[in-house]
């Protein structure tokens, strides 16, 4: 059987990683077909390409494959054993700590001074020793701080000295250079370096002595480079803004902006208790000055008004005064004033208040002159509410008692017939909506019929309340003077009924024996109204007045026992009546 | 020309025939004495020397570790060569081939040998032969060549050259070595660490002027670099370090595992970078290491933690890589080092609860490491006694390998095998694992 021959015949399944396959020990089966099913298997080395083929890798494949594992090895370049003295350049000091070592020391903090002598220094450090005598000697440290010290030096004021080969730093710029942190020996000994250091500086171009690996320098032979190394990664691209980001950046400027403000503030504040600071020392002057004045003055008895000895604005006060008052006043909140107070602040507290009063009652005068501008062209109606109050039953309602085209009263058996029946019965005055309040749908000419209605009071007892009985006076009344009076006429149940015919004897007489008992009662009722007045009232004296005038004008709509009851808050004065 | 070996058809023309040593020039492939044999090698670099010219060669099929100096007089170009008619004893040619050998690599450390591609592909081909085994040396394939420039190639030589002449002195401009072709040849002769003298394998950005001296000395515990053995003892007795700088995260009775942040030790990392590179070829110093994570093993003895080798890991891997770079020192390698490198990675990986692999391209080195890893941990789980099955994402979670990596080495190692079932007459496969294990 061939290879392909096996495999065409047998397509293997395909392989899921979910799937379960059975491990099957090479001694436990008869027959390993080695039609070698994985030969179609392509596997990736994972080795470069170009590199797959090498010569040494394939041997080691090949050995691996067949088992020969210790044969699959690659030879590299060998090492050997160094001659270097290794004891003596590291000594043995370490001793492992019992816990594990945590340590973030880096490597420039552990090796001190980053020069490092070289075979060169040494001879110049030679010669430059045995010049000098035992004491004064420079060590191989001190050597090294000092060139160290030329070489960041030189490296800070020439940062570009790579490139644009700039003049040894002289030795003057050196110096010039050197501040207080730089050790003494560095000073001590850098006149006699600094020629050495020179001269190497010149034999290496101006480079620096020690070498230093190729950083990006943004020119563009960097990419092409191999020796650039440890680029900065780009930027990792920044994410499309988003609301939130917007509102912490904005709420952050915000912040900083009040910190901003805050800052400004205590520096304002600084500044103020500074002059105010000066200000006292100047008044302390001052007062001493005047004392001595005084004493002068006392001296030679020198009468005047000691008008010297106060401060230029005449007061009542006495000279003495101000000096007392002084340290006082400042302590208010007016620092804009500290430094003319003095003539300012003896306001008369009448006159502010007067001031105050005034202001005030100017701007009721204007808010109701602007009222007024408001409301010009309007009829105010505001005082039946615009939309009607609900109908409490069918029988609180009034109608028009119109009589007099009908042979019969109407029948007084359904209240709905009668209701049904009054659209016809008026004509053009129909009510429109049978469901509306009849109150609201009377019209001048309706509200001036004649009205009644019946219901039933407590024990059954029938009532028959009437309104707008024609009287007398009424009749005369000229069309205008009618008018005035054609919203009085607006009754709700809860609405305050006010009589029009308060001149009429039995209602005066009634209202004088009404006003005693039904006080208490009537004050209750008439508080909202009064309230509402009150709100347009200036003074609450003046809604005072009104409301007590309320109480009289409300006697004779309580009042009227003998006919036109208007509501059932009425009902039980009417009963005791 | 086919026979020389560009059958890829390459349009660049290719000039064979027996060269001088006058005319031998970067780039120009020539058989050369390696360890007593012949092979084919690359030149990629002459230096010219009082005793003649010194050529740094590429030998082709091998990895560039072994690239190195061969002397003149063991060199004997052939057929297969570039012929050049122009002078050619400059210090430093340029590549003649400009467009087929210089790819412009954004990676400075980086780059590899991608360019050769078609003329290596060719020779491997040839020299591991169908039965597999490889035949480094093929007297026919150098036979042929030698048959074939004898009567064709020169003929064609006088005209090619000319025009091919007149073709470089139109196109090439300048006269300065191409600056691609600086990180193909190893930049320090010698590396002086701990107790050891190392040979670099490949180039690393070390400063410029250290590709001058003998001699590099690297500080073993802050892996500074010096070219001056004065100022190395300086700097040793100066210096205070004795472990990586960073948290011991493991330890037990021969090894220790320090935690190197990249950000916070950014010299150190650096300065084990640039190390690193010499011996890893693909590796890429053109970022810098902040975003690394470096795992560093190190022996202990009385005088410090000594680095033996160590493992990069992205903090934040978006391919799910769960290493890096990964590099047992030369002096430390075949000693079982990597595989505990390779193992510390997964365990990682195990903590964090995610499968991982290593970023690619492997070395060859770093191939054979980690299949023997992988077949070792695989097998180990199949073996236990009482497993009748398995799943490979079972294995995966359970190793934190990926699931590809599962499967590959399953094949690779030809544990996953398909049975018929029942033999003769079913064409329905199922799966058979079984253990083809090999004793050592």
């Amino acid at each position: 059987m061939t290879r392909y021959g096996g495999m065409g015949r047998t397509r293997p399944k395909k392989l899921t990683s979910k799937a379960s396959i059975p491990i099957v020990r090479e001694q436990d089966i008869d027959i390993i077909d080695d039609e070698v099913q994985n030969a179609l298997q392509q596997v990736e080395t994972g080795v470069e390409k170009a590199e797959e083929s090498e010569f040494h890798l394939q041997a080691a494949i090949n050995a691996a494959a067949q088992g020969k594992v210790n044969e699959a090895h690659i030879p590299t370049p060998e090492t050997v054993i160094s001659n270097l003295q290794y004891d003596e350049l590291y000594p043995p000091t370490f001793s492992q700590p019992a816990t594990y070592i945590r340590f973030s020391s880096t490597v420039e903090d552990c090796c001190s001074c980053p020069y490092n002598m070289t075979e060169e220094d040494d001879v110049f450090f030679k010669i430059m020793n045995q010049k000098r005598g035992p004491s004064s000697r420079c060590t191989e440290d001190q050597f090294e701080e000092v060139m160290n010290f030329f070489e960041e030096t030189a490296q800070a004021k020439q940062p570009f000295a790579a490139v644009d080969s700039p003049p040894v730093l002289s030795f003057q710029e050196m110096q010039d250079s050197m501040d207080a942190a730089v050790e003494d020996s560095v000073k001590r000994f850098s006149k006699d370096i600094y020629e050495h250091w020179k001269s190497r500086r010149m034999s290496n171009n101006n480079q620096s002595l020690l070498p230093h690996l190729k950083f990006e320098t943004g020119q563009e032979t960097d990419d092409s480079d191999p020796y650039v190394c440890f680029r900065r990664r780009e930027v990792r691209q920044i994410r499309k803004t988003r609301g939130r980001d917007a509102q912490s950046a904005d709420k952050l400027r915000r912040l900083r902006k009040e910190l901003e403000d805050a800052r400004k503030l205590v520096g304002l504040v600084r500044q103020r208790e500074s002059a105010r600071k000066e200000m006292f020392a100047i008044e302390r002057q001052v007062f001493l000055q005047r004392s001595e004045v005084k004493e002068m003055k006392r001296k030679l008895n020198i009468k005047d008004d000691d008008e010297d000895l106060i401060n230029q604005k005449p007061k009542k006060k006495p000279a003495e005064a101000p000096a007392v008052q002084r340290p006082a006043a400042p302590q208010l909140r007016m620092p804009p004033k500290a430094g003319t107070q003095t003539s300012d602040d003896l306001q008369l507290l009448e006159d502010v208040q007067a001031e105050k009063e005034n202001e005030i009652l100017r701007d009721i005068k204007q808010n109701i002159a602007k009222h007024v501008k408001w409301n010009e062209g309007y009829v105010d109606f505001t005082r039946a509410p615009l939309s009607p109050p609900p109908e409490k039953s069918f029988e609180a309602a009034f109608r028009p008692a119109i009589t007099t085209q009908l042979p019969t009263p109407p029948s007084s058996d359904s209240s709905e017939n009668m209701m049904d029946t009054s659209p016809d019965v008026l004509g053009a005055i129909a009510l429109r909506d049978k469901l509306a309040s009849h109150a609201m749908d009377l019209d001048d000419e309706t509200s001036k019929l004649p009205s009644f209605r019946r219901r039933i009071g407590r024990g059954g007892r029938l009532w028959i309340d009437r309104r707008n009985l024609a009287s007398r006076c009424r009749v005369d009344m000229d069309p205008l003077k009618a008018d005035r009076f054609k919203f009085d006429q607006e009754d709700s149940d809860e609405e305050i009924e006010f009589d029009r015919d308060q001149y009429d004897i039995q209602i005066m007489q009634h209202r004088a024996i009404m006003a005693a008992k039904a006080r208490e009662q009537a004050a209750a009722a008439a508080q909202a109204h009064a309230q509402a007045q009150a709100a347009q009232a200036q003074a609450q004296r003046r809604a005072q007045a009104e409301q007590s005038a309320n109480t009289n004008n409300q006697a004779p709509t309580t009042g009227p026992t003998m006919g036109s009851n208007p509501g059932p808050g009425a009902i039980a004065p009417t009963a005791e009546t | 020309m086919g026979v020389s070996g560009e059958p890829t058809g390459t349009p660049d023309p290719v000039d064979k025939g027996f060269a001088t040593l006058n005319t031998v020039r970067i780039g120009v492939k020539a058989m050369v004495q390696k360890d007593g044999e012949l092979r084919k090698a690359e030149i990629l670099s002459i230096r010219q020397r009082k005793d003649g010219p010194s050529f740094y060669v590429h030998y082709v099929d091998f990895n560039k570790r072994l690239d190195g100096p061969s002397k003149n007089t063991q060199k004997r170009p052939r057929a297969g060569s570039r012929e050049v008619s122009a002078t050619p004893d400059r210090l430093t040619g340029k590549n003649v081939n400009i467009g087929k050998v210089q790819r412009p690599s954004k990676a400075g450390g980086k780059e590899n040998r991608g360019d050769e591609t078609p003329r290596l592909s060719i020779g491997g081909s040839e020299a591991v032969s169908s039965d597999g085994t490889p035949k480094p040396e093929s007297d026919d394939v150098d036979m042929i060549d030698i048959g074939f420039s004898e009567t064709k190639a020169e003929k064609e030589q006088s005209k090619m050259s000319r025009e091919q002449e007149l073709e470089r002195l139109r196109t090439s401009g300048s006269m300065t070595q191409n600056p691609t072709e600086i990180h193909r040849v190893r930049n320090l002769n010698r590396l002086q660490m701990g107790k050891f003298d190392i040979e670099p394998w490949y180039f690393s950005p070390y400063p410029a002027s250290y590709s001058d001296v003998d001699m590099v000395y690297i500080d073993e515990f802050c892996l500074s670099y010096f070219d001056s053995r004065r100022a190395f003892e300086r700097h040793r007795a100066k210096c205070t370090l004795v472990h990586p700088p960073g948290n011991e995260i493991y330890r037990d009775d021969n090894i220790s595992f320090f935690e190197v942040d990249g950000r916070r030790q950014r010299t150190w990392c650096r300065n084990l970078c640039l190390l690193s590179k010499l011996f890893l070829d693909h590796k890429t110093l053109y970022y810098d290491v902040d975003p690394f994570l470096f795992y560093c093993m190190c022996t202990r003895d009385e005088t410090g933690c000594h680095l033996v080798g160590y493992f990069s890991k992205e903090k934040d891997s978006a391919e799910g890589y769960n290493l890096a770079c990964i590099l047992t020192l030369p002096q430390y390698q075949r000693r079982g080092f990597g595989r505990l490198l390779i193992s510390f990675s997964y365990e990682l990986s195990k903590r964090e609860g995610r499968l991982g692999s290593p970023e690619k391209p492997l070395s060859d080195l770093g191939l054979l490491g980690y299949r023997q890893y992988w077949r070792e941990t695989l097998v180990e789980l199949l073996i236990e006694p009482h497993r009748e099955a398995f799943s490979e994402n079972e294995l995966a979670t359970m190793t934190s390998m990926t699931e590809k990596d599962v499967h590959e080495t399953l094949v690779v190692f030809n544990m996953l095998r398909y049975h018929v079932f029942p033999p003769p007459t079913l064409s329905f496969p199922f799966f058979l694992l079984s253990i083809n294990k090999n004793p050592n």
